[in-house]
């Protein structure tokens, strides 16, 4: 079989959290043109019912399911209407996530109630997807698994603490998921840079990404061949790993002189 | 879904296709549609048949390619490859640096001339071919880009630029300088469309292991798969990160190393 075939992902499965908008759109899209049918879940049903009509629109089957992932019931009836359905999950993307009220607050500014909606947005909601989901990849000898963290898990923010700890946590669950079910069920994670989701308000907050080595910021549709990639039979010995989409920011900073000064070597 | 995958009328440049990775990340590229030349990480006999074999495998699939005998840590022979690949194909996309050469010795007991070859080997080739590469691509950026972008480097280092191993500090020393190198160059041509990423492989069948069979015993209990990887599971990245898909990846180390970086 070549290397393109592998990417195919025919017959397969996927549930995708938090596929109303955004990336989470662009990806269930991009794993139906690859030939995967959708799950798409989220908390707003008309959102989730245009992802479904686009991916339909592929000539790939969409179920809706409405689900609140910070609610594990919900979690449950999800994964419970899916096997209902398609009698199996190959593809799991724990996408559903973001801000938070108090999200930029000041610590001693940040409730109780306000640090546990962020724990269990960003984080949480990843765990109680892989809880209900895993056995039945692991059942069925073969799964995989992409989590969705930020490149706000791997650095910090000046008051952003929520967030921070929750992507970050969400980055170690994954490599446990790794060290207690590799190689039956892949688990990694994708950090996206800087999207803002066709946002204009948010693509100007980030400066049209001017200070990004790339000199650009994210398109969602660049998610989704990735997304693609961690699926497929191409990456069955990735695991437990992440890989950071973000035109550069992360290496080395994004900071105004983050790239390309030229310092003369002297004595040369 | 595909589309954005594919190689097609792309070039690309594998150094090092006598190992086992460089093999099989030419043979990747080949299969996903681009033309393919290969060359050795140092001249022997071995390595020249090796690469040869390789590049059999390329016209196999009815690509364009060739295979040249260089060391890779000499400046002459790396400008000449490169020259070769642009002359032949009439432009370079891609280039792959697969140099390995594994070293491991108790630190007291390496010479000063045995560190810097391991360095020169495993390091400052990466550098040469880089420039070599780089100055051609960054030529094209200039008159205009293409779709998917001016260039494509992938570098190729192992688990040991981020763990460290006895008895292996200047093979650590380098991989780890390739990780940190493949950083700083993608910053430095990211406005160029050039991007420079690393394929941090784990320990592969084929490659050198230290402490042969009881060693590797050892390491397949140590690993979450229980296995070694097999070349081909590691080289689909090459082909990801070679591709339009991977536009704005860039200055990124992608580990495939079945867990073993997950470990305590």
């Amino acid at each position: 079989m070549g290397v393109l075939d592998k990417l195919r992902l025919d017959g397969k499965i996927a549930v995708v959290t938090g596929a109303g908008r955004g990336l989470g759109r662009a990806m269930s899209l991009a794993l139906a043109d690859a030939g995967a049918d959708l799950v798409a879940t989220a908390r707003t049903a008309s959102q989730i019912e245009e992802t479904a009509q686009l991916v339909r629109e592929k000539g790939r089957e969409c179920l809706t399911v409405t689900c609140d992932v910070t609610d594990s019931s919900s979690v449950q009836a999800m994964v419970e209407a899916t096997l209902a359905e398609y009698g199996r999950i190959d593809i799991l993307v724990n996408n559903a996530g973001g801000v938070t009220p108090g999200f930029a607050n000041k610590l001693p500014d940040i409730d109780d109630r306000m640090w546990r909606t962020g724990i269990d947005t960003n984080l949480t909601g990843a765990v109680y997807c892989c809880r209900a989901v895993i056995p039945h990849m692991v059942e069925r000898g073969s799964g995989k698994v992409i989590n969705v963290t930020s490149g706000f898990g791997l650095r910090a923010g000046r008051d952003n603490f929520m967030y921070t700890s929750a992507k970050a946590g969400l980055i170690n669950f994954t490599r446990s998921l790794t060290m207690t079910y590799a190689p039956v069920v892949q688990a990694n994670l994708i950090a996206p840079g800087l999207f803002p989701h066709d946002d204009p308000a948010m693509a100007e907050w980030w400066k049209q990404g001017k200070f990004t080595p790339m000199g650009r910021l994210g398109k969602d549709e660049e998610l989704g061949p990735l997304c693609v990639f961690l699926a497929s039979d191409l990456t069955s010995y990735m695991n437990g790993q992440i890989i950071v989409l973000d035109g550069g920011g992360l290496a080395g900073g994004h900071a105004p002189t983050g790239f390309a000064p030229v310092v003369p070597l002297e004595g040369v | 879904m595909q589309e954005e995958f594919s190689l097609r009328d792309r070039n690309a440049l594998v150094i090092g296709a006598a190992n086992s990775l460089g093999r099989a990340a030419a043979v990747a590229l080949a299969e996903a549609g681009a033309n393919v030349g290969v060359s050795t990480t140092i001249r022997s006999r071995a390595e020249e048949v090796a690469a040869n074999s390789c590049a059999n495998e390329v016209w196999a699939l009815d690509r364009k390619g060739f295979a040249q005998a260089i060391d890779a840590a000499d400046e002459a022979d790396v400008d000449a490859l490169v020259a070769r690949a642009v002359s032949e194909f009439g432009r370079l996309d891609i280039l792959v640096n697969a140099h390995d050469l594994p070293f491991a010795r108790p630190l007291v007991e390496i010479s000063a001339q045995e560190w810097r070859r391991a360095i020169d080997v495993n390091l400052t080739a990466v550098f040469l071919a880089s420039r070599a590469a780089g100055r051609h691509m960054l030529e094209r950026a200039q008159t205009g880009a293409r779709p998917g972008g001016s260039g494509r480097i992938i570098n190729v280092a192992s688990v040991l630029g981020e763990r460290g191993m006895a008895n292996g500090a200047a093979y650590c020393a380098a991989q780890a300088g390739v990780i940190n190198m493949t950083r700083a160059l993608a910053l430095e041509w990211a406005r160029a469309g050039i991007t420079v990423n690393c394929i941090g492989a784990g320990w592969t069948e084929g490659m050198g292991i230290i402490g042969g069979e009881e060693g590797r015993r050892q390491l397949e209990r140590y690993l979450p798969y229980k296995r070694l990887a097999k070349p081909e599971e590691i080289t689909g990245v090459a082909v990801y990160l070679a591709s339009d898909a991977a536009e704005y990846l860039t200055g990124q180390v992608i580990w495939v190393e079945g867990g073993a970086l997950s470990h305590v």
